[in-house]
């Protein structure tokens, strides 16, 4: 069959020097739902963008039913037929379904008031024809997570859209809603709809598809059917070699409790618990990683810990001191802390390289304040940016550049190297190695396991199972605001843990035999 | 650095070609009346003197300004601290009676003192209420415009006057004036470098530039944010403040009505163009003093009217904001280019 879209030699710079798309060619076939996978990064929703009209290509030509075209802006990519569903999902919460349907296309009668009888019967009509299961007047804010993504969908339908791209739609879903989704979307797919799907779960990408593209650092690496390849090419596709999940971690039994987490409770505005009686203790050298679905008390313990929030009840204590109600400068003389989204919490993207090394050790670290503390010494501060440049291999043209001109992998090398440069007993890593490449993930791990050898008690939390049963001791899990598990990693495996992310419980064989 | 002074420079020039263009187009000499804009504001030591004294009003609420949006706070209220900087200064200058050496430096600090209870208020009420400065400096600038109205029509009122205005404050409260120059030069001068080594180099305008970038990873980090947010409050209302003290100190010398002009507005805006650099709110400060006090000599030999003048600064703004965001995305566009040409060879 003939394809109905062609993308050819797309390129996509941003600058200063991050080239998002490097000659990517690819086409996609009518009826066919084509998934397009990739690590963070890959360039896997940019090209969907440039595809949209979202972004504009800087070289390149995009062939959409046997013409040249060149999207503007997404409306006169819906015009055309090509329609998206954004991860955050743009609803108006106080309108009902089918009134977010309609809106910006409403069907008017004589005085240009809307119809309001006809775009019902007409929203209702399109729910039918697709099988959504969804009410039309309930009100948005009403329903859950999955129906608005439905309604998202259904929007794109209303305006006729024949191509759907979905942009990792199941990040947003629960496990049991997920398996409706992909029935809808092959339902679409029957109806001689094309589906562009954007996901890095290899699983599900490999029980939808017809066909899959992978992508890694900008490049397009290859198209394969899903039915002609497996997980492991699939994965050695995205990060460029054999993925091998060992651990080369050395024997060493754990010293004395540094973290000690005791009965930590924490309710939110409406009274509603968010962290449930949290018992938790990490041991010098010893590293306890965090796993659990996102939005499941992790964000929450992390805010409490690091005192952005203050906890109902329960105890914080680190190694010894009692730090429940500390001010946040006390708590960075005992934890180095690496946040999760580094341009947020972990630097000033603006301000140069060595401003952004001398956060917290400013205040904590004599080597280079004067008279009390009152004065920089700003020469000194770059010898002691020197030794971190040094220390952690971090590569850069100058001290004086701004954070943001420095690469992911090198951002994350020096927050990681200010914040061990603390020599602080508690390390806690929040998601250390998201959206990196394969390379600087590497380093990371290295330097966690380098900081369990040196004796620090290190908590890390992170959404990728792999690297947890590669670097922690033991594993906790955490599931709606509690700690339901804590396995020793030499006796759990990802399936043990991916139940209990789920479920919240340890998987009953008997019962389920019974 | 070098690239923020060749931007500021060309657009200032083209600034200039546009008024010139408008000029012609009304039938005006442009080369006659910019020569007698820059002949009245550089041309000579009274010239200079003028322009510089002209400049401190600027110069102090530009800081301010500059000083409060890189840290985060909107404090917007350097109109309402000025006033009540020089009132304060002119209640100091009333009953205090104090050798000149002692006098001058007392009004100036009650002057800097006035200022900072008033923006002291907008951040009471941000620490208590959570009310958001960006309002609270605006209304409280009209309290203060009333207020020292009412001070200088009743309790202060010159009964020999006719307009509202107080007494002469105490002569020793008088800036000095050496040869030309008025000594409020020279208060500016200091108060600039003082604030320019705190921002640079004291700790506290470490944590106040990296808080206004990035308040999250100031606070995490462990900068106590909430009171840098009451310090640079103060620091900044205390700035305007000292430019309401000077300005009543080396002119008037008496409260009138109408004292703070529109300075304190002019300041924000030369803040805006600056994009809040210290240094470049001093050279701005400094242009915009020369277009101010050329604008007179210009009215005087040509028939260019004074008004002419708020057009120039309007499109000077203009260009220069413009500018600096066109500059950038004519790099980025380069750099893009260029490496799709890499790509694509």
């Amino acid at each position: 069959m003939d394809n109905l879209i062609e993308m050819r030699d797309i390129v996509k710079v941003f600058p200063p020097h991050v080239v998002a798309l490097d000659r990517v060619t690819v086409s996609f076939k009518p009826g066919e739902i084509h998934s397009i996978v990739g690590e963070n990064g890959a360039g896997k929703s940019t090209l969907m963008k440039v595809l949209y009209g979202l972004e504009h290509r800087d070289a390149g030509e995009i062939i959409y039913r046997g013409q040249p075209v060149a999207f503007r802006n997404p409306g006169e990519a819906i015009e055309a037929g090509i329609g998206m569903v954004h991860q955050e999902i743009l609803l108006i919460n106080e309108y009902k379904v089918w009134e977010n349907v309609v809106l910006g296309q409403e069907p008017v009668n004589w005085f240009g008031k809307i119809d309001e009888n006809r775009a019902r019967q007409q929203v209702q009509q399109k729910i039918e024809e697709f099988q959504f299961n969804l009410n039309p007047d309930a009100v948005v804010d009403e329903i859950s997570i999955a129906a608005r993504q439905k309604v998202e969908i259904l929007k794109l339908l209303y305006r006729n859209v024949s191509v759907l791209i979905m942009d990792e739609p199941t990040a947003v879903l629960t496990p049991q809603e997920i398996p409706q989704l992909f029935n809808e979307l092959r339902r679409l797919r029957d109806n001689g709809h094309t589906i562009l799907f954007i996901s890095h779960h290899l699983e599900e990408v490999l029980e939808l598809s017809d066909r899959i593209t992978v992508m890694r650092r900008g490049k397009l690496i290859d198209t394969v059917p899903a039915a002609e390849t497996n997980k492991a090419e699939l994965a050695r596709m995205m990060v460029g070699r054999d993925v091998l999940f060992t651990s080369h971690r050395e024997e060493r039994k754990a010293g004395e409790p540094v973290l000690d987490i005791r009965g930590l409770t924490l309710a939110d505005a409406n009274q509603q618990p968010r962290l449930q009686d949290i018992e938790l203790q990490v041991r010098s050298g010893e590293i306890v990683g965090v796993a659990g679905v996102e939005g499941n008390g992790q964000f929450e313990l992390v805010n409490t810990i690091m005192g952005l929030t203050r906890p109902t009840s329960g105890q914080i204590l680190v190694a010894g001191e009692d730090l429940t109600g500390a001010d946040i400068l006390t708590r960075r003389r005992k934890i180095a802390f690496v946040p999760q989204d580094r341009g947020r919490m972990g630097a000033s993207v603006s301000a140069s390289i060595t401003e952004n090394a001398m956060m917290t050790h400013h205040r904590l670290n004599g080597r280079f304040t004067e008279w009390k503390g009152l004065l920089l010494n700003f020469r000194k501060a770059r010898q002691y940016t020197d030794e971190l440049v040094e220390r952690f291999s971090v590569s850069l043209g100058s001290q004086a550049q701004p954070f943001k001109s420095l690469s992911g992998g090198n951002q994350q090398k020096l927050i990681l190297g200010r914040e061990l440069m603390l020599d602080s007993p508690f390390v806690l890593l929040d998601q250390p190695t998201r959206g990196l490449d394969v390379g600087s993930i590497e380093y990371v791990h290295s330097q966690i396991l380098k900081m369990r050898e040196n004796g620090r008690a290190v908590l890390l939390f992170s959404a990728d199972l792999e690297e947890l049963l590669r670097l922690a001791d033991r594993i906790v899990v955490m599931f709606r605001g509690r700690m339901v598990a804590d396995l020793p990693v030499e006796t759990t495996n990802v399936e043990e843990i991916g139940y209990l992310m789920l479920e919240g419980k340890h998987r009953n064989y008997e019962q389920e035999a019974s | 650095m070098s690239k923020k002074l060749l931007s500021g420079l060309s657009g200032i020039l083209v600034a200039l070609i546009i008024g010139a263009i408008v000029m012609l187009g009304q039938g005006y000499n442009p080369i006659a009346t910019y020569g007698a804009l820059f002949k009245y504001s550089w041309g000579g030591l009274y010239p200079l003197a003028t322009m510089l004294k002209n400049s401190v009003p600027l110069v102090l609420t530009g800081l301010s300004a500059s000083v409060a949006f890189a840290s985060g706070p909107v404090n917007l209220g350097q109109p309402g601290q000025f006033l009540i900087g020089a009132l304060f200064a002119t209640v100091g200058g009333l009953y205090l009676d104090l050798p000149p050496v002692l006098m001058v430096p007392a009004l100036l600090l009650l002057s800097m003192l006035g200022g900072a209870l008033w923006s002291g208020v907008a951040a009471l009420l941000r620490r208590l209420f959570n009310m958001d400065e960006f309002i609270t400096t605006l209304m409280l600038n009209m309290i203060a415009d009333f207020f020292t109205y009412w001070a200088i029509s009743y309790p202060l009122f010159d009964r020999t006057a006719f307009s509202p205005m107080t007494p002469a404050i105490n002569r020793a409260g008088w800036m000095p004036v050496i040869g030309q120059f008025n000594t409020s030069v020279l208060v500016m001068v200091i108060a600039f470098v003082v604030i320019l080594f705190v921002f640079n180099r004291w700790t506290a305008g470490y944590e106040w530039r990296l808080t206004g970038q990035n308040s999250i990873f100031a606070r995490i980090g462990g900068i106590d944010i909430n009171k840098n947010y009451v310090t640079v409050m103060l620091v900044t209302g205390a700035l305007a403040g000292l430019a309401g003290g000077l300005v009543l100190m080396a002119g008037p010398h008496r409260f009138l009505k109408g004292l703070g002009a529109n300075y304190a507005w002019d300041g924000v805006m030369i803040a805006v163009v600056a994009n809040n650099g210290l240094i470049a709110t001093l050279l701005y400060g400094l242009f915009f003093s020369t277009l101010q006090t050329g604008a007179l000599g210009m009215e005087l030999i040509t028939a260019v009217p004074s008004e002419f003048i708020q057009v120039l600064q309007a499109v000077t703004v203009l260009v220069i904001v413009a500018g600096r965001e066109t500059i950038d995305i004519i790099v980025d566009r380069s750099v893009r280019r260029r490496k799709v040409r890499e790509r694509t060879a």
